[in-house]
């Protein structure tokens, strides 16, 4: 049938599902999608806060520029948009410490 | 340098007006790494950047200034033996420098490199931001009523009936008296005079990295100059140490050579591990003018009355502000404090 | 000099890639480098290695087709690599990139540039909230991960884009709801002739906007968001009508949303030509500062030409002959024998060129639109620096954008100022009276990305370093 706006959803075959920590809590993602989609599934948006007036940030341009979504992975600093999920992956956020 | 000349001129009842083709503050006095350490500056200049220091100090937070002390680091035995020999004859020259043990400085500086041999250290030592020298001296042109003019490109100086007539692509301003205080710029304005002046240019590259947790105090240096290094209240590290870009000052502004940035970032890391990981995230060249006995040029254009030349100050960052206050006096025609350096004296070879 | 290669190009777009297919047909040899993974630019994004198969769209087709024809020419591609500085010399550029970690030179003696474009957002009240992000951005996501942005998204911005997100974020199984955008049904009905030489697209574009208001998803022609609020992500907007140039007006309505997509359309990445020594002019109607440019992709810079959204906003389909034509310049340069017919392709760039500048002028800023952007709104948001703090600035005395970044550190964080630029450009201009032509960008610095001091350190023994001998005492 021809569908004016169709819903791809159920048609998308991924990869299995692995787990990943961000500061220390662990998530499911699918293996070798973007740490940004991951979180965003996660419903997980506020990633970093700003070193300035330390508000929350998130994913912003999607394509490496903005350096919103920053996340730390063994000390080194990378785009999360840019950073491929694997079994392994452990992040350190950039969100000052919460006191809860 | 112009501008505190004319802050200067301004205080002794002389009317000026300062003049630059790009923004003020723009040149090498807005780009460049902002250290202001008595331990890398010529043993001669010793009395000129310590009355430098004080001027800094005085402008305070307007310009970022932070007194944080210095620590100058030597790495091999040779490095060490070059340390001691140039810090002792600035000491004699009146900079409060001593020698530190590899313990005191661990403790003050816990994150520099093991390696460490030997390290001298300089309480006067510190830094300003200089990309505030722009915003400040505007500000302060403005409070003492002295008027600038900011895209003033200057194009022919013609006699006048009382002075000279300079003229950029739209306008002229006449003058009873000029100063040249065109930095890397000077050559082709002194020629314009019909002044050959050897004046060259150095094109020093400064580094910048993004916000980081503190990882050191004081203003890190190496025993060649090599190296300077700060970390700023806001977390940002600069990285200068006058490693050579490319260009020249008459082709706008300079390119970073990537090996220079290379070995500059290298002996920052050398220097301070922990900072491995930080990102840069800006890298520029500023252009020094020196001419080639490195000592300034500041007094009467050789063959004028009325026309003066201030610049290639080496640490001029540090001693400008002290020497353009000489400058001003120089031109009140009142005594100056400290000797100037007369720009007709004979030069020795350039050796390439 | 010798070279590692005789062509590099810069951006494997459609520009970038037609550019190297053409260049290789010649038997030069071809460097093509990206820092996507895979080739495809931004309107043709591969999709992460996550996805085992997805129904095709027309974007998968054409980047699909254009990925096998890289892989079986003799074009070397270097995916996933950011270049980070370029350098000239008498006879030769040299591109210095990461990949890896690792910082790597490659010389050529020809280089195409074609970086593409990146989008402006006008900064408003709660642009840095969590849950926003650029409309360009949310079709990264969709072509990338193939999932929807949030639960429910409003879209707000320019041109065919806010269409095309609420589209991919309804198929790929996210809500919309509701398009804010600033045009109004007659500058559609103004771009109707250019769209007709695309019918394809025409028809497309009217799918989507049909399929909204069978779905009941409302438009709010000529409207815009004008705030974004929430505590720590999006909870909902404000958004008024806006008059014919674009100042907000009228009462404030709100929409529920946990997230929402802003673009006020595309500009050059142009700082790659900066580096490369290429002048900049400004040329509103594509999009801004964009590099100097003769035909078929020449520039001021002998050996360097330009192809693309980076050498102006006219999409993709310009974007794919423009490469084509930058190819014959470049092989032409090195001394070939040209063999295709430049007239045909000229016609055809024109038609395309045609078409994207109708688009493009869908998303021409009207002077309304910084208003949007109020005292206290955060315009650069590395450094979190208000519009008032940078006016401020500005009656101190400084009247450049340099003087600016210079005096608040607006521009002087992690992005190098690529999403405030635009803005503090508007607000100079508006203080100085003047067009905002004559208020040239920043001098580009490298490195291009941020880029850690290990990478460019590189492995290093202290006694090798070139230390000279000290300075005079
Ligand atoms: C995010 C985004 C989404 C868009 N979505 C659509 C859409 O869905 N439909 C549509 O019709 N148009 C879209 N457009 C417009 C469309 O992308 C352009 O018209 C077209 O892709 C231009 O082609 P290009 O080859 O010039 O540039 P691009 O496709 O942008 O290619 C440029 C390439 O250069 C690379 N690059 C840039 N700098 C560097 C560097 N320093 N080192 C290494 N690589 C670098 C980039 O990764 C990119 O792959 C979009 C634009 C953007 C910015
Ligand atoms: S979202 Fe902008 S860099 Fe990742």
């Amino acid at each position: 049938m021809f569908q004016l706006a169709p819903n791809h959803q159920d048609d998308i075959v991924r990869t299995a599902k692995i787990r990943f920590t961000f500061d220390g809590e662990s998530f499911l993602a699918h293996e070798g999608e973007t740490l940004a989609a991951a979180l965003m599934r996660a419903k997980l948006l506020h990633i970093r806060d700003a070193p300035g007036d330390e508000s929350p940030r998130g994913v912003f341009c999607c394509m490496g520029l903005c350096q919103e979504c920053v996340v730390q992975v063994d000390g080194k600093t990378i785009e999360s948009c840019r950073l491929s999920v694997s079994p392994d992956l452990h992040v350190t956020s950039l969100r000052r410490q919460l006191d809860t | 340098m112009g501008c505190a000349s004319a802050l200067q001129m301004a205080e002794g009842g002389m009317k000026s007006i300062v003049l630059d083709q790009g923004d003020l503050g723009q040149g090498a006095s807005g780009v460049n790494a902002g250290t202001l350490s008595l331990q890398i500056k010529r043993v001669k200049l010793m009395p000129y950047a310590i009355r430098g220091h004080q001027e800094w100090e005085s402008m305070g937070d307007a310009v970022g200034f932070r007194k944080t002390g210095g620590y100058t680091l030597a790495f091999t035995d040779h490095e060490a033996e070059l340390l001691h020999e140039r810090m002792s004859l600035k000491a004699e020259a009146g900079a409060p420098i001593e020698f530190v043990s590899n313990s005191a400085l661990r403790e003050a500086e816990p994150n520099l490199a093991d390696q460490v041999v030997a390290a001298s250290y300089c309480a006067e030592d510190g830094y300003a931001n200089s990309s505030l020298t722009g915003q400040f001296y505007r500000a302060r042109l403005k409070q003492q009523g002295v008027q600038y003019r900011e895209g003033f490109k200057l194009l022919g100086v013609e006699a006048g009936n009382d002075g000279y007539v300079i003229r950029s692509a739209n306008t002229t301003v006449s003058a009873r008296k000029l100063l040249f205080s065109a930095g890397a710029w000077l050559k082709s304005l002194t020629a314009l005079m019909g002044v050959e002046l050897p004046v060259q240019a150095r094109v020093n590259t400064v580094s910048v990295t993004e916000r980081l947790p503190m990882l050191t105090r004081s203003v890190i240096g190496h025993a060649t100059g090599l190296l300077t290094m700060k970390q700023k209240a806001n977390g940002t590290l600069l990285i200068g140490g006058g490693w050579q870009g490319r260009g020249t000052p008459e082709q706008g502004r300079g390119q970073v050579d990537t090996d220079s940035l290379r070995s500059n970032l290298a002996l920052a890391r050398h220097a301070l591990p922990a900072a491995e990981n930080a990102r840069i995230l800006r890298s520029w060249t500023g252009f020094e003018a020196h001419v080639p006995d490195f000592y300034p040029l500041a007094g009467k254009l050789p063959g004028y009355e009325d026309v003066f030349v201030l610049g290639c100050v080496r640490g001029g960052y540090t001693i400008g502000p002290y020497i353009g206050k000489l400058m001003g006096d120089y031109i009140l025609e009142r005594t100056t404090e400290l000797p100037l350096f007369n720009p007709g004296r004979s030069f020795p070879e350039v050796v390439v | 000099m010798i070279t590692d290669t005789d062509i590099a190009v810069i951006g494997a777009g459609p520009a970038g890639c037609n550019a190297a297919l053409l260049a290789a047909e010649y038997d030069f040899s071809v460097v093509m480098l990206d820092e996507q993974v895979s080739p495809g630019g931004q309107v043709w994004r591969a999709k992460s290695p996550a996805i085992l198969s997805a129904p095709e769209t027309p974007e998968s087709v054409a980047g699909e087709s254009v990925r096998n024809a890289i892989s079986q020419s003799n074009v070397t591609h270097l995916g996933g690599v950011r270049v980070w500085h370029i350098e000239r010399s008498e006879d030769a550029f040299v591109i210095h990139y990461e990949n890896a970690g690792v910082s790597i030179s490659l010389s050529c003696r020809c280089l195409v540039i074609a970086t593409g474009a990146r989008e402006t957002i006008q900064p408003i009240p709660g642009w840095t909230l969590p849950g926003v992000v650029g409309m360009a951005g949310a079709t990264s996501i969709f072509k990338q991960d193939l999932i929807p942005i949030g639960s429910k998204m409003v879209v707000s911005g320019t041109g065919p884009l806010v269409f095309f997100v609420a589209a991919e974020q309804q198929r790929l199984g996210g809500e919309v709801a509701a398009i804010v955008t600033s045009n109004t049904l007659l500058d559609w009905i103004k771009a109707l002739p250019a769209m007709l030489l695309r019918p394809g697209l025409l028809f497309r574009g009217l799918r989507w906007i049909t399929a909204m208001y069978v779905n009941r998803i409302p438009i709010y022609w000529g409207h815009t968001v004008t705030r974004v609020e929430g505590e720590s992500s999006v909870s909902r907007v404000e958004f008024k009508k806006i008059s014919k140039d674009w100042t907000p007006q009228g009462q404030p309505r709100f929409i529920e949303c946990d997230c929402v997509s802003l673009g006020s359309g595309l500009i050059s990445a142009f700082e790659s030509f900066q580096l490369a020594g290429i002048s900049l002019e400004h040329n509103s109607d594509l999009g801004g500062w964009i590099p100097k440019q003769e035909q078929d992709g020449r520039t001021n810079v002998g050996g360097c030409f330009i192809c693309g959204d980076g050498a102006g906003i006219r999409g993709s389909l310009a974007a794919e002959t423009h490469g084509k034509l930058a190819g014959l310049s470049a092989v032409a340069f090195l001394g070939a024998k040209i063999n295709h017919s430049i007239v045909k392709l000229r016609r055809e760039y024109t038609r395309a060129a045609s078409f994207g500048e109708a688009m493009s002028k869908l998303s021409i800023p009207r002077p309304g639109l910084t208003k949007l952007t109020t005292a206290k709104t955060v315009v650069c948001r590395c450094e979190g620096i208000t519009r008032a703090e940078i006016e401020d600035e500005m009656n101190l005395g400084a009247q450049s954008t340099i003087s600016v970044k210079s005096g608040v550190r607006a521009g002087m964080g992690p992005c190098g100022g690529k999403f405030c630029q635009t803005a503090i450009t508007d607000l100079i201009a508006k203080t100085k009276s003047c067009p905002v032509s004559q208020i040239a960008p920043p001098t580009a610095r490298p490195p291009l990305r941020p880029i850690s001091v290990n990478t460019l350190a590189g492995d290093f023994d202290y006694s090798d370093l070139p230390i000279s001998k000290p300075s005079p005492l």
